[in-house]
């Protein structure tokens, strides 16, 4: 039985060219065009960005340059002994490390070859981030040095009321701060870029689809009596449930093929970056993709059984869909979005599949780092089945 | 087998009842003709055995016991064929079949063997490949019947089963539910056309306004009629011609054309013998008794049409 109903579903699909567009086309379309078209110019502001300072030195010119770091990026949060932890997970975007020599080399005429300032970012930090930071701690460096080679300078001349000696020595200090600069990014086994950032976000939102392709056939049936039918038959609603569940399932998985391969393959051939698949743990991202499948497939369920007509349908799961997206960082990355909305974003359960997607795709997360947004989806899928049974019930009855 | 005692149906945001009281059977091998105007009631009766509604107030029994119980059991002993299409429009004819055949527990050679079944009686053979919702509104009949007929159910109804069909679909359909009942069957055909029923009822059931008007085979209902003569007569003056009618019924005008209703201890030959009397020559005389469209007129005093 279940199988005959499972085909149903599966023919009705397949007669619904719209619905298929708009399950496969469209994401890809997405993943194409805002991979593109962001791939040089996606510069969010670094303002934002929770950090954390390790600082080992005690010199003057260590608290000079935090003083300024903060001026421009805010207060740091607070430090904790396991930050490297903090920051592969992602929740410090990076931590700033000064060594105990900085005041010293930086001032110093002839600075040993040891880095004194690192930057240590999270494996996911947008990459244009990532460079804007960079530059920007080289700069204030640089600035800082500048500054206390001068103040030297000038305290040497005043000392022996001697005119500098022409050039030689001064010639011979390095006035920029670069090589004491290391910034690196946790490695992860990828790099993020646009097309590493827009394919998990447009493969959650196109997974998120099948809401309206879903409800649409559902309500058809309902109003084609087809429904009324199997249920006068002696279908149960699990049945009923599950012939719908299924396909759909294999349908997401379908689509995360698709657009994967988009990614991987298509991309490059467009002049864009490829998707880097390389070293993730293909477990944890068939868990996420299967918690974002059946959250999307409980909630087409339940506004299914909700709504009456056509119209609503095809008016709210759009609608729901896209509100999800905006509020979840699909549209707009989470990390630019000021505070208030990335709380915001937090209820978005499209924004849970994109954070165990990201985990899975820029950070290199096993199970362990896709486990919570994982729970939530699937909690997210049960209470809307369950709203469906009730609502199907109701309904037949 | 189907026993409906005194069933009353009331749909939650509804000010009146829209049945009330109805007590009915229905035998294998019959069918049952559940006549009345739109709006009587009669979809919302099977709505009560195909499981759509609950029962209220009342009683049904299959072969003696409760119909929820039989349908718990073998929901497919009961099968209806709704009032409106249901099928799935973007399906072909076969692949709605397999559909439903599965989803009436129907499988392996069994369900191969009634759809093939199915598609013969129902003569869809040359449209197995079509979509439904491709399908004349004839042929979208048939599929709707089939599709009722795959799980041989002992009882099955169609509601309304010819509204919208060609006249060649509707003879097709109506010998269909004759073999259907001598099959062994028991059919309950609703409609609200008069001459379908009197075509292939055994027993017929007036049903209006929710009520059961008159409950009986179609020569009980049918004998209890009054009888109706229609003449028209040339050579006698107007006045005399309605006096002498009026001693034998309640009489009518209608241009040319009198229409008496004869009284009980009236004969048709008394008539013609007083008009021949009184040297009127007829142009025409018609007598019958009643057909259904006048016995419902004469419980209602309403046309059974809109
Ligand atoms: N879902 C419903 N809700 C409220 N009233 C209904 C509903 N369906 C039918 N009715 C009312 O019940 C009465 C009987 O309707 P129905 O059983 O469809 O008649 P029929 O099939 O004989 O034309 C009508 O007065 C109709 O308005
Ligand atoms: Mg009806």
């Amino acid at each position: 039985m279940l199988l005959a109903l499972i085909k149903k579903e599966f023919l009705a699909l397949i007669r619904d060219v719209h619905g298929l567009a708009a399950l496969f086309l469209m994401p890809a379309i997405f993943i194409i065009i805002m991979s593109l078209a962001l791939k040089d110019v996606y510069s969010p502001s670094t303002k934002a960005l929770p950090y954390a300072v390790e600082n080992r030195d005690s010199g003057q010119l260590a608290d000079n340059f935090l003083a300024e770091w903060k001026k421009r990026h805010g207060s740091p949060q607070a430090n904790s002994a396991s930050w490297k932890d903090e920051v592969r997970g992602g929740k410090l975007s990076y931590v700033l490390v000064i060594e105990k020599d900085f005041s010293r080399e930086l001032a110093a005429a002839h600075p040993g070859s040891g880095k004194q300032l690192r930057l240590i970012a999270e494996p996911g930090l947008e990459s244009s981030a990532f460079a804007a930071n960079n530059a920007e701690l080289i700069m204030i460096a640089n600035e800082l040095r500048a500054r206390a080679l001068l103040a030297a300078a000038r305290m040497s001349q005043r000392s022996s009321q001697r005119p500098l000696r022409s050039g030689a020595p001064d010639e011979s200090v390095p006035v920029s701060a670069l090589a004491m600069i290391d910034t690196e990014r946790l490695s992860a086994g990828s790099r993020p870029t646009a097309v590493q950032q827009n394919v998990p976000a447009w493969l959650v939102f196109g997974m998120f689809f099948v809401v309206a392709s879903l409800a649409n056939l559902f309500i058809q049936e309902r109003q084609c009596g087809a429904l009324t039918r199997l249920a006068s038959l002696g279908v149960p609603t699990s049945v009923m449930i599950w012939s719908k569940a299924l396909p759909y399932l294999a349908i997401n998985g379908l689509q995360a093929a698709l657009m994967l391969a988009v990614g991987v393959w298509l991309m490059p051939l467009l002049g864009g970056d490829a998707l880097s698949l390389a070293g993730i743990h293909w477990g944890a991202l068939m868990l996420v993709l299967l918690a974002v499948s059946m959250a999307a497939i409980g909630l087409a369920l339940a506004l299914a059984s909700l709504v009456r007509t056509h119209a609503q349908a095809s008016a709210l799961g759009p609608i729901v869909n896209i509100l999800m997206a905006a509020i979840g960082g699909v549209m707009v990355p989470k990390f630019i979005m000021p505070e208030v909305m990335q709380r915001l974003a937090e209820f978005s359960p499209m924004n849970w599949g994109l954070e165990g997607m990201l985990a899975v795709l820029l950070r290199g997360s096993d199970m362990t780092g896709v486990l919570i947004p994982a729970a939530k989806l699937t909690g997210f899928a049960t209470i809307m089945i369950i709203i469906a049974v009730v609502f199907f019930r109701r309904r037949a009855s | 087998m189907l026993e409906i005692r005194d069933l009353s149906y009331c749909y939650p945001d509804a000010e009146k009842p829209s049945l009330t009281g109805v007590s009915l059977n229905a035998g294998r091998g019959q069918i049952l003709g559940l006549l009345g105007p739109n709006g009587a009631g009669k979809t919302t009766l099977i709505s009560h055995l195909s499981g759509i509604l609950q029962v209220q107030h009342g009683a049904i029994l299959i072969d003696g016991s409760p119909l929820a119980v039989v349908r718990r059991k073998a929901p497919t002993r009961i099968a209806v064929a709704p009032q409106e299409y249901a099928f799935y429009p973007m399906l072909t004819v076969k692949e709605n079949l397999e559909c439903f055949a599965a989803a009436g527990r129907l499988g392996g050679e069994r369900k191969r063997r009634r759809i093939v079944e199915c598609l013969a009686f129902s003569r869809l053979e040359r449209f197995v490949k079509i979509r439904a919702e491709r399908l004349s509104g004839g042929l979208k009949r048939r599929l709707n019947l089939a599709i009722a007929l795959l799980p041989e159910p002992e009882l099955i109804l169609l509601d309304e089963p010819t509204v919208g069909v060609d006249p060649q679909s509707r003879a097709f359909l109506l010998d269909a539910v004759k073999m259907i009942a001598n099959s062994g069957a028991a059919v309950i055909y609703t409609s609200h056309y008069m001459d379908e029923i009197e075509a292939i009822a055994d027993r017929v059931v007036i049903l209006d306004d929710g009520k059961v008007l008159r409950d009986g085979t179609l020569d009980e209902l049918l004998r209890d009629g009054v009888a109706h003569m229609r003449l028209a007569v040339e050579g006698v003056p107007v006045g005399e011609m309605n006096a002498l009618l009026g001693r034998f019924g309640k009489v009518e005008s209608v241009g040319e054309e009198w229409r008496v209703t004869l009284a009980h201890d009236r004969t048709p030959a008394e008539l013609l013998a007083a008009v021949e009397k009184l040297g009127g020559r007829l142009k025409y005389v018609e007598f019958g008794r009643n057909n259904l469209e006048q016995l419902f007129m004469a419980l209602t005093h309403r046309p059974l049409r809109d």
